[in-house]
């Protein structure tokens, strides 16, 4: 059974060629990571995924249906973050779950007590829980995103779309969220397709990887798969020797004698 | 080595474009260089002064047309030929500033003229309101008919209490149009052409001065605050609406997506994408036009809408300048106040340190007020 199905997406920008015939199939419940240089369609692909794009050819099917604008089950965490600063953390991680109130109890804050609770249920898995009434704004980045990683599961999505999470955090932070989405995506079954451009990052997280390269799908592959010709390809002429360093796995290791040598 | 060779190269040019100059061997360094540009140099050189000269021609003849232009409008205001009366002018400062003898020696301003007639015209406060609220001991049914029958929370400043409703009331009433038609003008939320059925409303409302909303309101309401509010009113909507449309401009489209991403209503979207961006800008506009309301009701107040406005020119009918100054100084501690307060409150909104507790701001008051002036 497949999952989302993104058929043969292209996506041109007058002469610009963002994407350049995309296909690919995941399963439910993998964890997928995106790999490119910036630049290389990753949140182009995303963002038709979302159905926040349209694509110029080809279709994004998500569970059958093909996404023509954003849908309730897919949810979005963005680089920028993008919760609402002026608000806490408790608020923004209610602010997921609006498609199911209406305007004034979601203004108002008059959800039921289900939907409060799942919001501090999100919360407490992101490992927040404690600074929930935190003005969103006075957070570090890696809280901020972590807010954002709660909206995403108060939506109750069968979906999750992390476009570069983790782009704008320290290396510290960006373990802990990367490993707060990986948690978060395993206790609740989604589906989740994530963007990186840090590769040893993505090398500790992922089951799947899909590399991208000047907007055409270059590998697709599971971890086994992802060796460092495959990364010299995606990432060009750069030395890609640093970026094998942490992770801790036995791939890595060998990874490591491979780039000595 | 490489210099040496730029340099025989140089002076290689040189002979080919200057032949008639003859090398002096040591030579003077300055006449060297002049006769040793080249003509690409001297070219460019030639067009840039060319285009200075063009440059200076035309500020000169920009600088004459100002000139012209501004004695024409001298003509047109006969500030040319003024009736001036010196004269008549330096009485009415006199009376503007009544002097008084201290000690019977010292020459000194007397405020107690201007003092006495806002308290004869309880200008700045009233004191039937104002002794139900003052009194020792309190009497709880005094207070409650200050608050409850009397509605005294303006009454109790006087006219410049009346000043200070009109333009509250009009700001509040302003406000939730201001609001709609702010959010309705953008292009964000309305497509391209539509949202210019909203923004041509407000400029159309700014094109008229709230004194003239106030004249057009007056065969509706009469001749008092309630057509001066409502003119207010009217006026808020243009600026406050326009205010609101600029900011909506500026604000960033992640939060929208983010909200869009979560399958949220329009509404909800317009909520809490776009309108949490620019709560703190909205309350610090309003609180900007209340400013600038509570000075447009001094001003619509002079045609007879009442409050300190409405003094002024009754005062300057009967050409009783003290008063009239007595008036003027009133409206300035109103307009002040005014102004204190609502910078304090917009650099408290716009400075995002933790809040202070109210206690915190009485108790602290004198305090920051004497770093603030120490400063």
């Amino acid at each position: 059974m497949s999952y989302i199905e993104v058929d043969g997406v292209t996506k041109r920008y007058g002469d610009v060629v963002a994407l350049d015939d995309v296909s690919f199939e995941v399963p439910a419940g993998e964890f997928v990571i995106v790999l490119g240089v910036s630049g290389s369609g990753k949140s182009t692909l995303l963002r038709t995924m979302s159905g926040l794009l349209q694509p110029t050819e080809g279709r994004v099917v998500i569970d059958g249906e093909p996404m023509t604008s954003p849908r309730p089950e897919v949810a979005m965490i963005f680089q920028q973050h993008n919760i609402i600063g002026d608000m806490s953390a408790y608020s923004n991680a209610l602010s997921g779950g609006i498609h199911r109130t209406g305007f004034l109890s979601s203004v108002l804050q008059l959800q039921d007590s289900s939907e409060k609770h799942r919001a501090l249920d999100a919360l407490d898995t992101v490992g927040l829980l404690e600074e929930s009434e935190q003005k969103a704004r006075r957070m570090s980045g890696g809280q901020q995103q972590r807010v954002g990683i709660a909206r995403a599961l108060v939506q109750q999505p069968e979906v999750l779309l992390a476009d570069e999470p983790v782009a704008s955090l320290d290396p510290g932070s960006a373990q802990s969220v990367m490993g707060y989405l990986r948690t978060a995506s395993e206790e609740r079954d989604l589906t989740t397709f994530c963007s990186l451009h840090q590769v040893n990052i993505a090398r500790k997280f992922g089951h799947r990887f899909i590399g991208l390269r000047d907007g055409k799908k270059v590998f697709d592959g599971y971890r086994e798969d992802l060796t460092i010709d495959v990364i010299d390809d995606l990432y060009g002429d750069i030395d890609t020797e640093g970026m094998f360093v942490s992770g801790g796995g036995r791939s890595d290791e060998a990874n490591e004698e491979a780039t000595a040598t | 080595m490489s210099t040496d060779d730029e340099r025989t190269e140089t002076e290689a040019t040189a002979g080919r474009t200057n032949s008639e100059h003859t090398p002096t061997g040591d030579g003077g360094v300055t006449d060297e260089t002049a006769s040793n540009v080249p003509t690409r140099i001297r070219d460019q050189f030639e067009k840039i002064k060319q285009t200075r000269r063009r440059r200076a021609v035309g500020w000169v003849a920009l600088a004459g047309f100002l000139v012209f232009s501004t004695i024409q409008a001298f003509a047109a205001t006969e500030l040319l030929d003024p009736d001036a009366r010196l004269g008549t002018f330096v009485d009415s400062l006199s009376e503007f500033f009544p002097i008084t003898f201290y000690f019977d020696i010292i020459p000194f301003l007397d405020f107690a003229q201007y003092i006495s007639f806002m308290r004869h015209e309880n200008l700045l406060y009233d004191p039937e309101i104002g002794g139900l609220l003052f009194q020792w001991p309190p009497s709880t049914a005094d207070i409650y008919a200050f608050f409850f029958t009397e509605l005294g929370i303006f009454q109790i400043f006087g006219e410049a209490g009346i000043t200070l409703a009109m333009g509250f009331v009009g700001t509040m009433i302003g406000f939730p149009f201001a609001l709609v038609f702010g959010i309705l003008g953008s292009e964000r939320v309305t497509p391209f052409p539509f949202n210019f059925i909203f923004r041509g409303t407000m400029s159309f409302i700014r094109a008229i001065p709230a004194i003239i909303w106030t004249l057009i309101f007056i065969p509706f309401l009469g001749l008092g605050p309630a057509a001066a509010a409502t003119a207010i009113a009217f006026d808020t909507i243009g600026n406050l609406g326009r205010l609101f449309v600029d900011e909506l401009e500026e604000i960033e489209d992640g939060p929208i997506e983010a909200m869009r991403t979560t399958g949220a209503s329009k509404p909800q979207i317009v909520f809490f994408g776009m309108l949490s961006q620019v709560r703190t800008a909205f309350i610090a506009w309003t609180l900007y036009i209340f400013e600038i309301n509570v000075r447009i009701a001094v001003t619509v107040g002079v045609l007879g809408a009442g409050g300190l406005g409405f003094i002024v020119t009754s005062q300057q009918n009967l050409l009783q300048f003290t008063n009239m100054m007595a008036t003027l100084i009133s409206i300035f501690i109103l307009i002040i106040s005014v102004e204190l307060f609502s910078q304090r409150l917009r650099s408290r909104l716009r400075a995002d340190d933790i809040e202070m507790s109210l206690w915190e701001l009485i108790t602290g008051f004198p305090r920051r007020m004497a770093e603030s002036a120490l400063k």
